[in-house]
């Protein structure tokens, strides 16, 4: 660890934390129908779309409403993305590769990864799906999950805010007003940021370059015999990159134009790039933060979130870098650099891009995990055991350290909601969140949140250790090998996206269990999330008294953080014992597998 | 024929998911909330 890596975290986080304010009034602005700056050029807009559409602004929706509305847009984008696939090889547009259609399984579990803001990724981009596919069939989709996910947050937070209503807002507005004020605008402007760096904005078929130094490539031909071909070119893929990177950070979906997703240079050419990439992930979900005060008149309980989601995010990037910087125990008596020095970065750079180091991976690999993001600058396949037990350890409690736009809002209200209720406990009293009575109904549908997550993750998990279908995609066996699995399983449930990549998930069983995992662990768990939010809705205020729990307070912020923890802890300890920590404890023994 | 299982998992699912927000909404009727 060296004191520039720390500079470099730290003006992040300075970065995060100055723009949270202007973002989360912003934003409340938006979803309030208050009069913002854009409304000259955007209302036309806005209103053409409900005259279009036959949307009702003003009519609001029960909890119900909201949740079914959002249930059968969902389903209806799944089934066009679907389609698009299929068919991307019959619509003479954009497809200068001519690329085949996608194939069945691989198309579905694309098309459930990016309706839920997962952007799992089971192909290789560049020679799987073409232009249009990229930008009608799946950067559409990085707005629409991104929007909802938003709309379902501020859905929350108004259950929080009114008072004996059973009424959540219109989820059909709530949708077009984040799509058209807060990501569209930022998307046109970062866009032109990023190409502005080297990110590639273009329809043009593949390049072809000579090599200045030809390869050779010896590969095992059918009789076992080995076969050397000469390489002297080389496929440069192009592409529409820019336009979809922007939203593929702004709005956490993750899902790369190219295989090597934020580690291409036509993706994230630069440090500034790359800094902006990291930035763009909390832009909104920090936002989302001083939202929450906003529109529940208690500014200080939105810091007191933030401040929770800042804690646990240090703790992340603080272990992450530690355990990156430690040399590989097995490469001890190997003549390498073991520590920082000159122009070598020290640790383990394996799977890493020299240009962005060691600080910058582990602090991509920790806001990318906090957040559903899931897009990488480094392999998180390739990360000391430890290190990559903190992204799968950040999926495991839900994503909730600043989180996905939207959805670790909701998530972290709902731990706000057991964590008030545990105060409740403590000192005898029924627990109140903002003069809110949280009452057996609310607990039960939180319950019901957290229960599905572990389900579907360990569920599937267990089969796919147990059955041949699941072993055959390994190429790591032992404690790394269950990580591969684990990882994918969680990435799935958490909407994240990321992998450990060893995995090789293009199977039907993957392709399946994937995407069943990814539907449940979006759509299964907004439901009750929505019913706590209908249920607040519908509350008294309770005059604050003696025995009211404070949630604007440092010791509020620290029982969240503990409480977080706890669960998530109590939960996966057991598998990540199995996993990664105990892969690290057998590195340090100088024992591996292959 | 698996683009027609696909499309038929997806809408069950879907309307499985309807089912469930009727399902976490009569659980409701259960409790006697204060």
């Amino acid at each position: 660890m060296t004191p520039n890596g720390w500079l470099q975290i730290a003006v992040f986080f300075v970065l995060v934390l100055v723009a949270a304010k202007p973002m989360g009034l912003y934003m409340a602005q938006v979803y309030e129908r208050k009069k913002t700056w854009l409304d000259p050029v955007l209302g036309p807009v806005e209103r053409l779309l409900y005259r279009m559409t036959g949307v009702d602004a003003d009519a609001e929706m029960g909890w119900m409403e909201y949740g079914a509305a959002m249930l059968i847009f969902s389903l209806a984008t799944l089934l066009l993305t679907y389609v698009i696939e299929r068919l991307q090889h019959a619509i003479p547009l954009w497809n200068p590769q001519h690329l085949a259609a996608v194939e069945p399984y691989l198309a579905w579990n694309t098309a459930a990864s990016f309706t839920t803001n997962t952007n799992w990724q089971a192909y290789v981009p560049e020679q799987t799906m073409s232009y249009l596919t990229e930008m009608v069939g799946l950067a559409t989709h990085n707005f629409w999950s991104a929007a909802t996910g938003m709309a379902l947050a501020i859905a929350f937070i108004r259950g929080i805010a009114r008072r004996e209503s059973k009424k959540l807002g219109n989820f059909w507005v709530d949708l077009t007003r984040g799509t058209l004020w807060v990501l569209l605008p930022i998307c046109v402007v970062y866009a032109l940021a990023l190409v502005s760096q080297g990110v590639v904005q273009n329809l043009k078929p593949y390049d072809t370059a000579t090599l200045v130094e030809p390869q050779s490539s010896t590969t095992t031909g059918t009789d076992g015999k080995p076969i050397t071909t000469a390489v002297t070119t080389q496929t440069i893929a192009q592409g529409p990159a820019a336009s979809q990177e922007a939203i593929k950070m702004l709005g956490t979906n993750g899902g790369g134009f190219f295989n090597a997703n934020s580690s291409h240079p036509y993706e994230n050419p630069t440090p500034l790039s790359n800094l902006l990439e990291m930035f763009s992930i909390f832009l909104i979900p920090a936002g989302l933060c001083v939202t929450l005060g906003q529109i529940t008149g208690t500014p200080k309980h939105g810091w007191a979130v933030f401040a929770a989601m800042s804690i646990l995010w240090f703790a992340g990037v603080a272990t992450c870098y530690w355990a990156e910087s430690q040399p590989n125990p097995l490469l001890h008596g190997v003549d390498q650099h073991v520590a920082a020095a000159g122009v070598s970065p020290g640790g383990n750079m394996e799977g890493k891009e020299v240009r962005f180091g060691i600080a910058n991976s582990a602090l991509f690999v920790t806001v990318t995990t906090d957040a559903s993001c899931g897009a990488v600058n480094a392999m998180h396949d390739s990360l000391m055991p430890l290190g990559g037990l903190v992204p799968i350890s950040n999926i495991h409690l839900g994503e909730i350290i600043f989180g996905g736009v939207g959805a670790g809002m909701y998530g972290m209200l709902i731990f706000v909601i057991l964590t008030v209720f545990i105060a409740g406990l403590m000192v005898g009293r029924t627990p109140e969140y903002l003069g809110k009575k949280v009452e057996a109904y609310d607990v039960q549908m939180s319950m019901l949140y957290f229960l599905i997550f572990p389900v579907v993750i360990l569920g599937f998990s267990a089969i796919s250790v147990l059955a041949p279908f699941g072993l055959s995609s390994l190429s790591n066996h032992g404690p790394h090998g269950l990580s591969q699995i684990l990882y994918a399983y969680t990435s799935a449930a958490g909407n994240n996206g990321s992998a450990f990549a060893g995995l090789n998930a293009n199977t039907h069983w993957y392709n399946s269990t994937l995407g069943i995992t990814m539907l449940a662990g979006r759509f299964l768990m907004i439901v009750p999330m929505l019913a706590v939010a209908g249920n607040l809705a519908t509350k008294k205020i309770v005059p604050p008294s003696l025995g009211t729990f404070p949630v604007t307070s440092s010791l509020f912020t620290v029982l969240l953080v503990g409480v977080i923890v706890i669960v998530g802890a109590l939960t996966f300890f057991p598998v990540l014992s199995l996993g990664p920590i105990l892969e690290h404890l057998l590195l340090r023994s100088g024992i591996s597998f292959s | 024929m698996s683009d027609i299982a696909f499309l038929s998992a997806s809408l069950v699912f879907f309307f499985v998911a309807i089912l469930y927000v009727y399902g976490c909404q009569s659980l409701k009727g259960g409790h006697k909330d204060a």
